[in-house]
């Protein structure tokens, strides 16, 4: 009896061992090339969560587009479009594990980065590595793009092109505003963009009273904001994402905060932080790469930024945000140098994307020598009566900027 | 540890190093992590087998020598240069605190050597300047004289599968000499191995240092490989718990039960990830609750078990 | 009078982390288990919070009454039911075994209930109370005093019931208290219900002030570790000290070296009590 249970414990522990490593090692490929593949892994579950699902959104939307048109021109026939999503938890060696088993298991053609610029990075050997084309739908961090890759693209521009008209707009309407108080997230993007807010404002004369990060998934900001408080700054600037600035902002009230101007990036620019906030969000200013606002006519699927808008709250019932659209705009993109190439040929392709200049709904699309976009001139706005309104460039400006944050 | 289960071990690491073979660097992704798992299990069983002290501090080490390789080797180090620096000064560092944490025992110890490594983290995170904090730091690509995906892939499978041996068989010395008996004698009776003769002290950080020196040197590897590191994914907790639980599902205080323990967790990992995504950290955890309810020894002990039938028999 | 504000800062930070503590303490002082579970324990608490006053209209503090009852009722037959198997096998194997629980109803949480943040918002909003320009938000203020009376009640228990009695006996020396008559398995259970009840309770007075997400568990977790090792185990006023203390360090220590730093500070200083003074401020040690 005794015998017979450990031949069987014995012969269940030796086939589980076999099957994990044959299921491990074996791929699991098999598909007929009449469809064009895109590979996304996106942090799905995990603290990302939000802004994965603001992608994927944004992705979905392109390719039923895309498809709806009879699929992209390939050379002289038209093949529909695939996208192959990959959770990664909110995990950057998952992200870097998903982009490889996307390439070498799913056999997608191309790839879309990870959320975010630490991920983007990361991935981003994989697709060198394999000569992959990739366009990161959020990266903005020129750090992103140092290695000196050739097939990583990046649709938002660096950090600086944010913080240099804020710190402008602010010198211009608010001549007053002298004593800056920097709160950023310790992260890539928001360490960089709080780096970048420090270069513009020293840059401009205005004074640093106060630089500190803090930690990832941080939920207690009282002694930061008590220190920020005892400084009597002019100007808070705090990075982030949407849920540490939503939690900065209520604590701000908390301890009776306020400020003739607060900005917060990246964060206002969406419909959820307004909601949560309500009425302490008043005037609470931003920047971001693109606004539902600006009026741009484009080459690509979606034709104009109005159609974009149109097909959005269609499809999706709410209005778009810069991520959404950045997500479409990098589908778009890899359409249009696809049908420039005519062909799927991966170094034509990624070619075709270097010498890409052309308008979109996006804004004007040049990639510079790194391969991050250097044609977009982004808006800069707040929050007023509940809505982001527009405060430049001038062409699609909608409000004057206005003071003071409770 | 027997000899059929040291040597036996030894002939299937070997064998395992014709994975490149396969053409599948995937395969050779998923092979450097097994044999990284492996290092960690089979370290891990020095301080937490052979003593008895229930070690975290395996995300510490991790993280220094990724860290601390990933910082040498942007400095132009070459790469086994960096790796031996890496393993040299987390030996030493290692024993120096392990002479203060080894007087603590079974939970305080637990504590201690995990806080070391968040104290490490958010150190690491602080030190901008040196280690790029929280945005991370990037090694350089050409590490390696290869330049194509294989071939990359194929030099770190074989560095790490090469560490694995060199680890197996330090452990297995260890296990075998004066320093493996008193750490025996150690976690039997603490007191009465004092009372032999054993410097307890000296026996347990000496441990601590080996517990921790090749899991160091893998962190490097891995920085390598990787291009970039964040201190949130090196000195992640979860790489303090999974050897343990890698050592535990193969047994208790065996080296070779250690590395099979390591193979078997990567491989249900990976079908879990692949297959059932979702709730792929639930299963771990009903993986460890069932081991620890219903096969608290481990798998060797099933392989004692079905050789003590035999010699019965026989 | 920023120092008057950090002071105050960390006394009220302090409550609250003796609030989560308490509990944990308990059990780690009582059964020698280390419960990996209390911080998921205490988001789950959060999300009662949140769906009573979403769902059912009922305020925090009401909430409470649903809560401990239910938390007492899980923390119960989680030890009677797997726990209790292994309660005489070393450290590690609890250890593993508590991690592996919290592994599941973490992930759990997050399928039922998604990664986003969410927020318990009272309306009308409390506000907050000020005197001269030190302001303290009225939320943290009311989730202060309710810890504490929690905490209170507990030691109440503790003290003056049969039950507590009992506990406090398995606490000093377990096989005398067998031999007394106690019977020792239900005190371990009825004693990790208890904790779970306080970490329960925890869960909904945190839900005024934090966002509710199941990766929270982890934060919580952490600083319950280091109050128990810094105020002493098993104890309800080691846990209150150590609460406070840790709170009023951290609060100075962000003040002198940076917000950024209060993590590392309090892992710190638990390194330095764990060589220097396990037993912590209040000297009552766990076991080995």
């Amino acid at each position: 009896m005794l015998g017979l249970n450990l031949r069987s414990h014995r012969a269940r522990i030796l086939s589980l061992f076999a099957c994990a490593v044959v299921m491990t090692f074996t791929g699991i490929t098999t598909h007929a090339q009449e469809v064009i593949r895109f590979g996304a892994p996106l942090p799905l579950t995990g603290a990302l969560a939000p802004e994965a699902l603001k992608q994927q959104q944004g992705y979905d939307l392109w390719a039923e587009q895309v498809n709806k048109a009879g699929g992209i021109k390939v050379g002289n026939k038209k093949m529909k479009v695939e996208i192959v999503y990959t959770d990664y938890q909110s995990n950057t060696p998952r992200a870097v594990q998903a982009a490889e088993k996307l390439i070498t298991q799913d056999k997608v053609d191309f790839l879309f980065s990870p959320f975010g610029s630490g991920a983007a990075k990361a991935a981003s050997t994989v697709s060198e590595k394999y000569g992959v084309p990739t366009i990161a739908a959020t990266a903005s961090s020129a750090q992103v793009y140092d290695q000196g890759y050739k097939f990583l693209f990046g649709t938002f521009t660096p950090n600086d092109t944010l913080t240099t008209p804020l710190v402008d707009i602010v010198r211009q309407k608010a001549p007053g505003v002298k004593r800056v108080a920097i709160l950023a997230r310790n992260d890539l993007f928001p360490l960089a963009l709080a780096q970048e807010m420090e270069k513009s404002a020293k840059q401009k004369g205005l004074e640093i009273v106060f630089f500190e990060k803090y930690a990832i998934n941080t939920m207690d900001h009282s002694t930061a904001l008590s220190l920020i408080k005892a400084q009597s700054p002019h100007w808070i600037f705090a990075t982030g994402y949407i849920n540490d600035l939503v939690l900065i902002k209520k604590q701000m009230g908390d301890q009776k905060i306020e400020a003739p101007v607060v900005t917060m990036i990246a964060g206002p620019a969406y419909q959820e932080f307004i909601d949560a906030l309500g009425k302490s969000a008043e005037n609470i200013s931003s920047a971001s790469w693109w606004d539902k606002a600006a009026r741009y006519k484009g080459q690509d699927i979606f034709g104009s930024t109005e159609n974009y808008n149109k097909l959005f709250r269609e499809k999706y019932k709410s209005d778009p945000d810069y991520t959404h659209a950045s997500s479409s705009v990098s589908g778009a993109l890899f359409q249009m140098a696809i049908e420039k190439a005519g062909t799927l040929d991966r170094n034509k392709v990624r070619d075709e994307l270097a010498r890409m200049n052309v308008p979109t709904f996006w804004g004007p699309v040049k990639f510079g020598p790194t391969g991050q976009i250097t044609s977009l001139e982004p808006p800069v706005f707040q929050i007023q009566n509940g809505k982001a309104m527009v405060l430049h460039p001038a062409s699609i400006k909608q409000a004057e900027f206005k003071l003071s944050v409770k | 540890m027997k000899k059929s289960s040291y040597f036996g071990t030894i002939a299937l690491l070997v064998l395992f190093g014709c994975l490149p073979l396969f053409e599948s660097s995937y395969a050779l992704r998923i092979g450097i992590f097994a044999c990284m798992y492996a290092i960690m299990a089979v370290s891990w069983t020095v301080i937490g087998g052979f003593t008895g002290y229930p070690s975290f501090a395996t995300a510490a080490f991790f993280g220094f020598g990724a860290y601390c390789g990933g910082v040498l080797i942007n400095k132009g180090w070459p790469l086994f240069a960096a790796v031996g620096a890496a393993g040299a000064v987390a030996f030493v560092s290692a024993l120096l605190l392990g002479i203060a944490l080894v007087r603590l025992r079974g939970h305080y110890f637990a504590i201690g050597s995990l806080a070391v490594a968040e104290v490490l983290r958010e150190a690491t995170n602080s030190a901008t300047d040196l280690t790029g904090g929280g945005m991370g730091l990037n090694i350089p690509l050409a590490v390696t004289s290869s330049s194509s995906v294989m071939g990359e892939a194929s030099f770190f499978f074989w560095a790490m599968l090469a560490l694995l041996l060199l680890t197996f068989i330090v452990v297995h010395l260890i296990q075998q000499s004066k320093l493996g008996f008193g750490l025996v004698c150690i976690k039997q009776n603490e007191s009465a191995a004092d009372m032999i003769g054993v410097n307890a002290t000296m026996y347990k950080s000496v441990a601590f240092a080996f517990s921790g020196v090749f899991v160091a040197m893998a962190g490097v590897l891995y920085a390598a490989w990787m291009h970039y590191i964040e201190p949130a994914d090196v000195f992640d907790v979860l790489l303090a718990v999974k050897p343990i639980v890698m050592a535990l599902l193969g047994g208790l205080g065996s080296p070779a039960g250690a590395v099979l323990g390591a193979f078997v967790f990567l491989g249900i990992e990976e079908l879990v990830w692949r297959n059932f995504l979702q709730i792929h950290s639930g299963v771990l955890g009903l993986l460890v609750v069932v081991l620890l309810l219903f096969l608290p020894n481990g798998m060797m002990s099933i392989a004692k078990r079905l050789s003590f039938r035999r010699g019965q028999r026989g | 009078m920023l120092v008057i504000q950090v002071l105050l800062n960390g006394i009220v930070l302090g409550s609250l982390y003796a609030c989560i503590a308490v509990g944990f303490s308990l059990v780690w002082g009582v059964l020698n288990v280390i419960n990996l579970m209390h911080g998921s324990f205490i988001v789950l608490g959060s999300y009662l919070a949140w769906g009573a006053y979403n769902a059912l209209g009922l305020a925090p503090w009401t909430a409470l009454l649903i809560a401990a009852p239910a938390f007492f009722c899980l923390g119960y037959a989680i030890q009677r039911g797997i726990l209790n198997r292994v309660i005489a096998a070393p450290v590690l194997v609890t250890l593993t075994l508590t991690f592996g629980l919290d592994l599941m109803l973490n992930n759990a949480m997050l399928i039922g209930f998604k990664a986003d943040y969410r927020r318990l918002i009272l309306d009308p909003s409390l506000g907050t109370v000020s005197v001269g320009s030190l302001v303290v938000p009225t939320d943290r203020i009311v989730a202060t005093i309710f810890a504490l009376l929690l905490t209170l009640v507990l030691y109440l228990v503790l003290r003056r019931s049969r039950i507590g009695r009992a506990i406090v006996a398995v606490r000093m020396d377990r096989d005398a208290s067998r031999l007394m008559g106690v019977d020792v398995p239900s005190i371990y259970a009825i004693t990790f219900g208890l904790g779970a009840a306080m970490a329960g309770c925890a869960g909904v007075l945190l839900a005024m002030i934090y966002p509710i997400s199941p990766i929270a568990a982890g934060s919580f977790l952490g600083k319950a570790f280091v109050v128990c090792v810094l105020g002493g185990l098993g104890s309800v006023p080691g846990a209150v000290v150590g609460g406070l203390f840790l709170g009023v360090m951290e609060s100075f220590g962000s003040l002198a070296f940076g917000p950024e730093h209060s993590v590392t500070l309090s892992f710190g200083l638990l390194i330095l009590f764990l060589i220097v003074r396990p037993q912590g401020l209040l000297g009552k040690r766990g076991f080995e």
